[in-house]
């Protein structure tokens, strides 16, 4: 399989130094302590951790932007901090806050600005943009100045403007900071399409559980520096919680709950929504007995919600009780 | 030839940029009209006491044609550090440097565009007003054309002094001091409130030899009066400047690229 990223043994110190008085001390924090992982082509990867956790850093370092301090690191054949004008044609990028729209011109400028940047025939580049704004439902606002553009607009515009130069490998950190439900939906669906229909390796970075789980396939949990997790979302979601949400509805009037296991979330006068701890009491068990206090008219088992996974994964990594 | 087309695209963009924001080019027009205003009542005044028709060589129609285009370049100057600061500061930096750009080049073609605006408008605005107050002064094809060749130099050399001064971003927490410095010295010795001849003698050489008189002196001076000896002179400091800073700003640069923090997350 080709290996679009390949990170071995990656480490990033800083060196801090600070006054104490008339004397100085310089120590060395690890951002990035020791990461390997490697991401085929066309995989949509999440990479996520609490504040501090060495993401950015990892991000900078696949970039081109920052040196490590050892370590093996290669994105598509390059090795970023050598090659950084090299790589940056065939590799796309998102910084959630920080824009790379011009404030007082229409996207469409930006646009024709970018196709001269990264070189892009005339043909391709309208034959890409047309696409792009037809996918991305730019039409109505690619003349309006970016400085009138709703939140939600422009970070679509964002989007479609680092995919102009096809990028194989789209870098995205923190993509759907402070948009409202229906636009950061809007946004998932788009970069999971594109992901899906032009095989882009999409890199995430997010402290957005929806993000990871409308985006990603796999995730890697980094904290300290270091890889504590990585995994299918799926399995991700699985072996951190044991835990499942059960909803029943009964044909009549919700019996009281005591089983071992099981704990009572909410009830209204037919339905209960409990949560079961499988380790303890097996679903199949639990619906079992449920079944024999009172008919059923609907029975459902739900994951739990991704945030409550990645709350998990971090207290571990904290050493706290699984 | 594609390079030299990126940063040219680059400098329409920001020209388009900058026509957008018509209500700073407005308070600009009347800054710039106020100011020489008070310019023609002050020298008008220093004339009449020092009872010259001529002072540092030059007649009162001729200074404040001089102080005109002075004022234009100095009030045209985007503060290009306070951008540098800014990129840095807030970790936009990476933005720029995840595209297949030099930031130095990136940043002088926006400046450019930026100021190619802004210095049309003020000399536009400004012949205006100095051609109500006091009238023209005699002008040739050949003298606007020597200024037409000094002026971009000037405006690359103080393109460097902003960009040299931005860098120290990566070592200080501001450098909003730097740079204010940096343009007070431009305005009181690069002779912006008066010609060089007007100094004190001995200070005439010390000043001629600084950046600041080739940024803002001797496009002013060749405009007023031309002349293919001073041109050449200024020209030639002109090069060395440009020399001098680049490889301070190639130097500096590279070694704050090299110093770059990951910032957030």
């Amino acid at each position: 399989m080709r290996h679009e990223v390949e990170i071995e043994n990656l480490k990033k110190n800083f060196v801090l130094k600070r006054w104490h008085g008339l004397r100085r001390s310089v120590s060395e924090v690890a951002a990035v302590d020791g990461v390997t992982l490697t991401v085929p082509a066309g995989e949509p990867v999440a990479l996520i951790g609490p504040n501090g956790a060495g993401k950015s850093t990892t991000i900078k370092m696949l970039t081109g932007i920052l040196h490590p301090t050892s370590g093996h690191l290669r994105v598509l054949g390059l090795t970023p901090w050598r090659e950084r004008r090299k790589l940056a044609y065939r590799i796309g990028a998102v910084f959630g806050q920080r824009s790379q729209l011009w404030y007082h011109l229409p996207p469409r400028d930006t646009f024709e600005l970018l196709s001269r940047i990264y070189s892009i025939r005339r043909d391709e580049f309208i034959r890409t943009r047309d696409v792009l704004v037809e996918r991305f439902g730019l039409g109505p606002f690619m003349d309006v100045p970016v400085r009138k553009l709703s939140l939600g607009e422009r970070m679509r515009a964002e989007v479609a403007a680092s995919l102009l130069h096809r990028p194989q490998v789209l870098f995205l950190d923190e993509p759907t900071i402070g948009l409202d439900v229906v636009a950061r939906q809007e946004l998932r669906d788009l970069i999971r399409e594109w992901n899906r229909k032009d095989g882009v390796t999409v890199f995430l970075t997010s402290h957005d559980a929806g993000d990871i789980e409308y985006v990603a396939e796999r995730v890697v949990v980094i904290n300290h520096g270091r890889v504590v997790v990585d995994d299918r979302v799926t399995n991700v979601r699985r072996q951190y919680l044991s835990s499942k949400i059960l909803r029943i509805q009964f044909q009549r009037a919700a019996p009281p709950v005591d089983l071992p296991g099981v704990t009572t979330l909410a009830r209204s006068e037919y339905e209960l929504k409990l949560a079961v701890d499988s380790a303890v009491a097996p679903i199949p068990e639990v619906i079992g007995q449920l079944l024999q206090l009172a008919p059923a008219a609907d029975v459902s088992v739900e994951d739990p919600p991704l945030e409550e996974v990645i709350a998990r994964i971090y207290q571990t990594a904290k050493g706290g009780p699984v | 030839m594609k390079a030299i087309g990126k940063y040219t695209w680059i400098a329409y963009t920001s020209v388009r940029s900058s026509l957008a924001y018509w209500g700073e080019i407005a308070a600009r027009t009347i800054f710039m009209a106020m100011i020489l205003y008070i310019f023609m009542r002050l020298w008008t005044a220093v004339y009449e006491g020092a009872g010259a028709e001529r002072l540092g060589g030059l007649s009162l129609k001729q200074m404040l044609w001089y102080l005109m285009i002075t004022e234009a370049i100095v009030l045209s100057s985007p503060r290009v550090s306070v951008e540098v600061d800014e990129d840095v500061r807030t970790g936009r930096l990476a933005v720029q440097l995840l595209r297949p750009l030099s930031y130095a080049l990136f940043l002088m073609a926006k400046t450019f565009g930026e100021r190619a605006v802004r210095f049309t408008m003020n000399i536009l605005s400004g012949s205006i007003v100095t051609l109500v107050l006091v009238g023209p002064i005699p002008m040739s094809l050949s003298g606007l054309a020597m200024f037409a060749l000094i002026v971009p130099a000037a405006f690359a050399l103080d393109f460097l002094a902003y960009l040299f001064i931005g860098l120290f971003a990566f070592w200080l927490e501001s450098t909003a001091g730097l740079w204010i410095l940096y343009s007070r010295l431009t305005m009181l010795l690069g002779g912006m409130l008066m010609p060089i001849e007007i100094f004190p003698d001995r200070l005439q050489p010390i000043l001629r030899n600084l950046p600041f008189a080739m940024m803002v002196y001797g496009p002013a001076r060749i405009f007023v009066a031309p002349n293919a000896r001073t041109l050449l002179s200024i020209a030639v400091s002109q090069m060395w400047g440009l020399a001098a800073f680049s490889i301070a700003v190639y130097v500096i640069q590279n070694i704050a690229l090299r110093r770059i923090q990951s910032n957030g997350g």
